[in-house]
């Protein structure tokens, strides 16, 4: 079992808006996938989708070799999915610590909350300086440093990251980069970024999203980087 | 080619001008007391010394027990709404059958201490002062369990497959205010009719109906007293409850972003029913704790959900804490109770002229975002 989630052709609608049109696309074990593609073109869907937020009408979607299509979000998220939502959505009324306790779930064994605390301050050790701090006076980049850590205060196999250097500067991107690029010894991650060159050397392998479909896929990034035209088509940088 | 006139705005205006901005604030203020001033000299004047200490301590004392009695009752109100997404319009109605509730426990409660054919008559014997003690904590705590029971039946039966459709959620909570009411006036009769303990109680006695008397007109009823002191009570449970017990920190994350709460692996839809059963339960409570004082009454289910929306507003619905709630609930306690004893014309419409100016001042509610 070298794969750790599996999407089948699905098929996603929001409302009535057909969004994901025929998505297949695996994620191994102990790697790192990257979503990449403009705006609007089905990544942050595609990990609703994974989450059970938005189930698949068609097609499945296949973790641990068990299918979870059809199970609500917290089953899903309880067979050990940890989500990093673009746009963090901490809980800001909430201190760093509470977002923690309320983040961290039932059903993991108590005896190692202080193994998960101790790997979350060795990626941020910033954090311990603030765990007491109302979360929604946190700078943009502390926000971030909760927003991973809320994934991590539970043993997951896998990572759902979404967009994680959004907003942030150059210099906190690069440190937040680096936590992740540890990160990968520990859990099977699937990053959404829009600018693809920040995650580049994180990345094994990766999709290419354009209009609810995928386009292209690969596993080498260094080639991907050398094909002007499909960056220039599909990834639209214009620098 | 059409010209672009700008209209001139005084908020624009003053966001532009902070100083003039600050002048107008401290005009303000002044301006606040001395209108206070004001309208304290002119009460001394119409009532004398004397009747003004006598109502304004009265004034004190059942604002203080009725804010505490509308903040449990409306608490409930706003962990529905701030959770749930729902305007829970039959909460007035949870509240009103809460008081029945109450009523009809305590002389359940006190029939069955009293019946001397039953064993339970050897329990307190003649001491009266700890039956009627038990009978009402049983009430309620009956009162509460009940509601809290009838609360999560309706979520877990109707409202939870129409949560995202707020219309047809209103239509649905207005349905079930309408059908509570209604089985209320059937069994206890229109809102003419009010039910207190002591004059339907078998020995026509309640444990605590007495008075404390300072002498110079302020007499205070002990029951008024003692609920400021269980309300205060509930209530720090509550502020504890929420902010260290994890349950209570998910009701307040999912407050804020009840998807993410969902995302982090906590069954949302569970808490949803736990939350409807502690909104209902709390305006079971005190709706029953309230009876002592003004009685259980059909009409009550209206009067009371009118507050709530009150409160909530000055307090601060959306995004809005607990402590706006509870400020909210003290503003239109202490302010009716004020005007019941010093402009009683005004009693019944001071709420909403508080309401309009908070909300013109602030449009977002005390702790609300704009």
């Amino acid at each position: 079992m070298n794969n750790l989630l599996e999407i089948q052709d699905a098929h996603v609608y929001i409302g009535s808006f057909y969004i994901l049109q025929g998505i297949s696309m695996v994620v191994p074990k102990g790697e790192v996938t990257l979503l990449l593609g403009r705006n609007g073109a089905g990544k942050t869907t595609t990990m609703k989708t994974i989450l059970g937020l938005y189930p698949p009408r068609e097609g499945k979607v296949v973790f641990k070799g068990e299918e979870i299509s059809n199970l609500p979000t917290h089953k899903i998220v309880n067979k050990g999915i940890g989500y990093v939502p673009d746009t963090r959505r901490i809980f800001g009324t909430l201190t760093v610590e509470q977002n923690l306790t309320v983040s961290r779930r039932k059903s993991s064994s108590r005896d190692d909350l202080q193994e998960r605390l101790d790997l979350i301050f060795d990626l941020f050790p910033d954090m311990k300086g603030f765990l007491k701090q109302r979360a929604g006076t946190l700078s943009g980049g502390q926000q971030q440093m909760l927003a991973v850590a809320r994934a991590l205060v539970n043993d997951n196999d896998l990572l759902l990251i979404d967009e994680p250097t959004e907003g942030l500067s150059p210099l906190l991107a690069k440190n937040l980069i680096n936590a992740l690029d540890r990160l990968k010894e520990f859990a099977t991650i699937l990053l959404v970024e829009q600018n693809f060159r920040t995650v580049s050397k994180l990345g094994d392998n990766y999709y290419i999203f354009d209009s609810g479909k995928i386009v292209h896929e690969g596993n080498n990034m260094s080639e991907l980087i050398a094909d002007k035209a499909l960056v220039a088509q599909y990834l639209g940088v214009s620098i | 080619m059409t010209m672009q006139t700008k209209r001139f705005s005084p908020r624009d205006y003053l966001e532009e001008n902070p100083q003039v901005r600050k002048i107008l604030r401290i005009a303000m203020v002044i301006a606040l007391i001395i209108i206070g001033g004001l309208l304290v000299v002119m009460a001394i004047d119409v009532y004398t010394w004397d009747g003004f200490v006598a109502r304004t301590s009265k004034s004190v004392v059942n604002g203080l027990a009725l804010s505490m009695l509308l903040f449990l009752m409306v608490s409930g109100f706003f962990l529905i709404f701030g959770l749930c997404d729902v305007i829970n319009f039959a909460h007035g109605a949870f509240f009103m059958l809460g008081g029945f509730m109450g009523f009809v426990i305590y002389l359940g409660t006190e029939a069955l201490f009293l019946d001397s054919t039953l064993p339970f008559h050897l329990i307190f014997g003649a001491n009266q002062f700890a039956m009627s003690l038990t009978a009402f904590i049983v009430s309620a705590l009956g009162a509460t369990a009940i509601l809290a029971l009838i609360g999560g039946g309706i979520e877990f039966f109707t409202v939870r497959r129409l949560y995202g459709n707020p219309i047809a959620q209103i239509l649905l909570t207005v349905g079930f205010m309408f059908i509570i009411t209604q089985i209320a006036e059937i069994i206890w009769g229109p809102p003419q009719f009010s039910y207190f303990i002591t004059p339907n109680s078998q020995i026509a006695y309640f444990f605590m109906s007495g008075i404390l008397d300072f002498g110079e007109g302020m007499i205070f009823e002990i029951y008024r007293i003692f609920l400021i002191f269980l309300g205060l009570a509930v209530a720090a449970i509550m502020f504890v409850g929420f902010r260290k017990t994890r349950i209570g920190l998910q009701i307040q994350a999912g407050i804020e972003d009840s998807e993410m709460v969902e995302a982090l692996g906590t069954d949302i839809r569970k808490l949803f029913t736990i939350v409807f059963m502690l909104g209902a339960g709390l305006a079971g409570l005190s709706g029953a704790v309230l009876v002592p004082w003004i009685g259980a009454n059909s009409g009550h289910g209206l009067t009371y959900l009118i507050y709530a929306f009150v409160i909530v507003v000055i307090g601060g619905a959306h995004y809005g804490r607990f402590e706006g709630t509870f400020f909210g609930a003290l503003i239109v306690g202490l302010s009716m109770q004020f005007t019941a004893y010093f402009i009683p014309f005004l009693e019944n419409i001071i709420v909403f002229i508080i309401m309009a100016i908070i909300l013109i001042i602030r449009p977002g509610g005390l702790t609300g975002h704009e």
